[in-house]
């Protein structure tokens, strides 16, 4: 009895101290790529260090996993990542005092719109060291902007595409109302009027379509993104349908419809209605 | 009268619908075309980049490419270990550091510097001047000549900024020797190559021996010397030019690739969808046409071989209308995709392969047919008196 009471008293003393020394270590951030490739938990003490052999290894605890920032410059690419405190950092380097060093300080303004004059001062007043807006950092020519300029390219020549297939469609669907036309003409509808009609038909149609288009967008959005996210394991989102996209799409897309109505049918009402009417 | 001729005398009939299907599928197929080209273009591209540099293998000291890999501590002797194995005919050291060039009346900014190590001739090309001799010499591309306005002979100050660096290094003097294409240089980039020894001066570590990687040129079988070097064990990744190849094709390469079947699969069906409801449209016209025609004595099969006919015209012409329109179109894309930065000037995005040339027409062809089947199905089981009759009292 005694025995088992001192082992549990020993057991519960090793536990607390272990738990103690764990809570002393320091603390890091694992990315959760690396922590599904390595089966890392919250809690878990893990060994790092600056180089394969080891050296110098130091224990820290792991306080959490995260998602790292979805970067489209590192498609493809895990992020086997984790994320220590500065002081933690460089006692792994093991400077000597005074030559630790640091890749980039993030700096945040009172007043933001003041970045660029700040910036400037810096630049004049710290030689050997660089400072950027963090929006002029991207640059005119960034992947992003460059990406997006390719995209709006594609869309121009779907767009060409798409105008060309829907004149030849209107003026196909226009000849088959020939006759209908002759006869209204006939009976005293002025090519004014039945030009009108054409118009609104033509609204109404390019309208409806516009809005299966974007509701189609909109269901495969989570489809695109899901399948992209799975395939590069990235929390980047590749398909926005955002109000802005969609007014472009409509703006777009029912003058477009319209005005391919309309052209379709003026080369007809330019005929004679007995032309028209006749078989 | 064969069947092509008649086809073709159906479609000149409505030269406006005609017209506006072909330049449709003209429009269609030249994107469809520019996206067959984007989805083998970087890969054949760098795969050419790669073999115009001469070597066979890369080592580097992470298992991801293209960037990021930490340096290789005692490259020089890792590299001589390498270059004394019987399947190896040269290793050379080779390490990229950002760098500014000033001379006393004009500088350049965010370029880079190459520092090559010794044992095989350097991976740029001499345009202009001669090549390194000695140390604090200098090879600029011709961007960087222009910017400065050097020529071999000039004086330049060199200011690396070195990873692992722990302090800004102080410029450093080197005498530009000659003009040179080097490899992977981004357009519009200052960029200049020396020797190691010389770079690791400019960044305030002389003593450091580093490199970014180790460019290796095999006796003729890379593969074996890629087994050999990793016999040796010294915890480096060895990459054949295939195997790099292929490390980029599963990385960020992906995603135009990804891009390229997700537009292709959109524009073949767009293509599908909009040629089956013209020729569908067309035939229904035509009905009383085509039982007329039945009825004079054409039989099933040549009625329904007409309307293949017409898709394969409107397709086909379209199609051949497409190549060179899709030729300017990759062009222009090409440079679009070109500005993102650290895109080498040598490297293309839209790259032309017969085997594109020969996907485009299949899928054209398929696109043809296909598109046909419903327009031809309505003519095959048209009822003639039926459909006479019914042009006759409507």
């Amino acid at each position: 009895m005694k025995a088992r009471l001192f082992l549990a008293l020993a057991a519960t003393l090793i536990a607390s101290v272990l738990a103690l020394h764990a809570q002393e270590l320091p603390q890091i951030l694992v990315s959760r790529q690396l922590a599904t490739l390595e089966g890392l938990s919250v809690g878990d003490t893990v060994r790092l260090a600056k180089d394969a052999q080891g050296t110098r290894a130091r224990e820290f605890r792991v306080a959490g996993i995260y998602e790292p920032t979805p970067d489209p410059a590192r498609l493809g690419s895990v992020p086997r990542e984790v994320r220590l405190h500065l002081p933690d950092l460089l006692n792994l380097d093991l400077q000597p005092a005074g030559a630790e060093h640091v890749d980039s300080i993030n700096v945040a303004l009172v007043d933001p719109d003041s970045a660029a004059d700040i910036a400037r001062e810096l630049n004049t007043r710290t030689p050997g060291v660089v400072a950027r807006p963090a929006e002029g950092a991207a640059g005119l020519g960034s992947t992003f902007i460059v990406l997006e300029r390719f995209h709006f390219a594609i869309a121009a020549v779907t767009i060409v595409a798409a105008t060309v297939f829907l004149l030849a469609l209107t003026i196909m669907l226009v000849d088959e109302r020939r006759e209908t036309i002759g006869v209204l003409r006939l009976i005293g509808f002025p090519a004014r009027r039945i030009l009108l009609q054409v118009l609104v038909e033509g609204l109404v149609i390019a309208s409806a379509g516009a809005l299966f288009g974007l509701a189609l967008a909109l269901a495969s959005e989570g489809l695109i993104n899901s399948f992209f996210q799975w395939r590069y394991d990235t929390a980047l989102v590749f398909v926005r349908v955002s109000p802005g996209v969609a007014a472009t799409c409509l703006a777009i897309g029912v003058p477009l419809g319209a005005i391919a109505t309309v052209a379709a049918s003026w080369a007809l009402l330019r005929r004679g209605a007995l032309r028209l009417a006749r078989r | 009268m064969t069947t092509l001729p008649f086809a073709w005398r159906s479609l000149v009939r409505q030269p406006a619908r005609s017209t506006l299907g072909v330049l449709g599928v003209a429009a269609v197929g030249a994107l469809l075309f520019d996206m067959l080209l984007l989805s083998e273009g970087l890969v054949v591209s760098m795969r050419d980049l790669f073999e115009r540099m001469g070597f066979d293998i890369r080592i580097i000291a992470t298992d991801q490419l293209p960037a990021g890999s930490p340096d290789i501590r005692n490259a020089s002797m890792l590299a001589s270990k390498i270059a004394a194995l019987p399947t190896v005919q040269s290793a050379l050291t080779i390490r990229t550091e950002d760098a500014d060039f000033e001379t006393t009346v004009a500088s350049t900014n965010d370029g880079s510097i190459v520092g090559v190590g010794e044992g095989a001739p350097p991976p740029w090309t001499v345009l202009r001047g001669r090549d390194l001799r000695g140390s604090h010499e200098l090879v600029l591309n011709q961007h960087a000549a222009e910017t400065l306005n050097v020529e071999p002979g000039a004086m330049v100050a060199v200011r690396a900024t070195c990873a692992g660096g722990s302090e800004a290094p102080p410029s450093l003097q080197f005498r530009v020797v000659g003009i040179a294409e080097l490899p992977f240089e981004a357009p519009e980039e200052s960029a200049a190559g020396t020797t190691a020894a010389s770079l690791s001066e400019a960044c305030g570590t002389p003593q450091a021996d580093i490199a970014d990687f180790v460019a290796v040129t095999s006796t003729g079988n890379p593969d074996a010397a890629a087994a050999d070097i990793a016999a040796i064990g010294a915890g480096l990744r060895v990459f054949t030019n295939e195997q790099a190849i292929g490390q980029l094709q599963q990385g960020g390469f992906t995603y135009f690739r990804q891009i390229s079947t997700v537009l292709s699969t959109i524009t073949i069906s767009f293509a599908l969808l909009l040629i089956t409801v013209l020729l569908t449209v067309s035939v229904n016209q035509r009905l009383g046409e085509v039982a007329a025609l039945r009825a004079l004595g054409f039989s099933r099969n040549r009625v329904v071989l007409d309307v293949l006919c017409e898709s394969a015209l409107i397709v086909g012409i379209g199609g051949v209308l497409s190549l060179p329109l899709g030729v300017l179109m990759a062009t222009w894309l090409d440079g679009i995709l070109k500005r993102m930065p650290g895109i080498p000037a040598e490297l293309h995005f839209f790259v032309f392969e017969p085997k594109a040339l020969l996907v485009h027409g299949s899928l054209l062809a398929a696109t043809a047919i296909i598109a046909a089947l419903y327009p031809m199905r309505i003519v095959a089981r048209l009822p003639i008196a039926a459909t006479l009759r019914n042009e006759v009292i409507s």
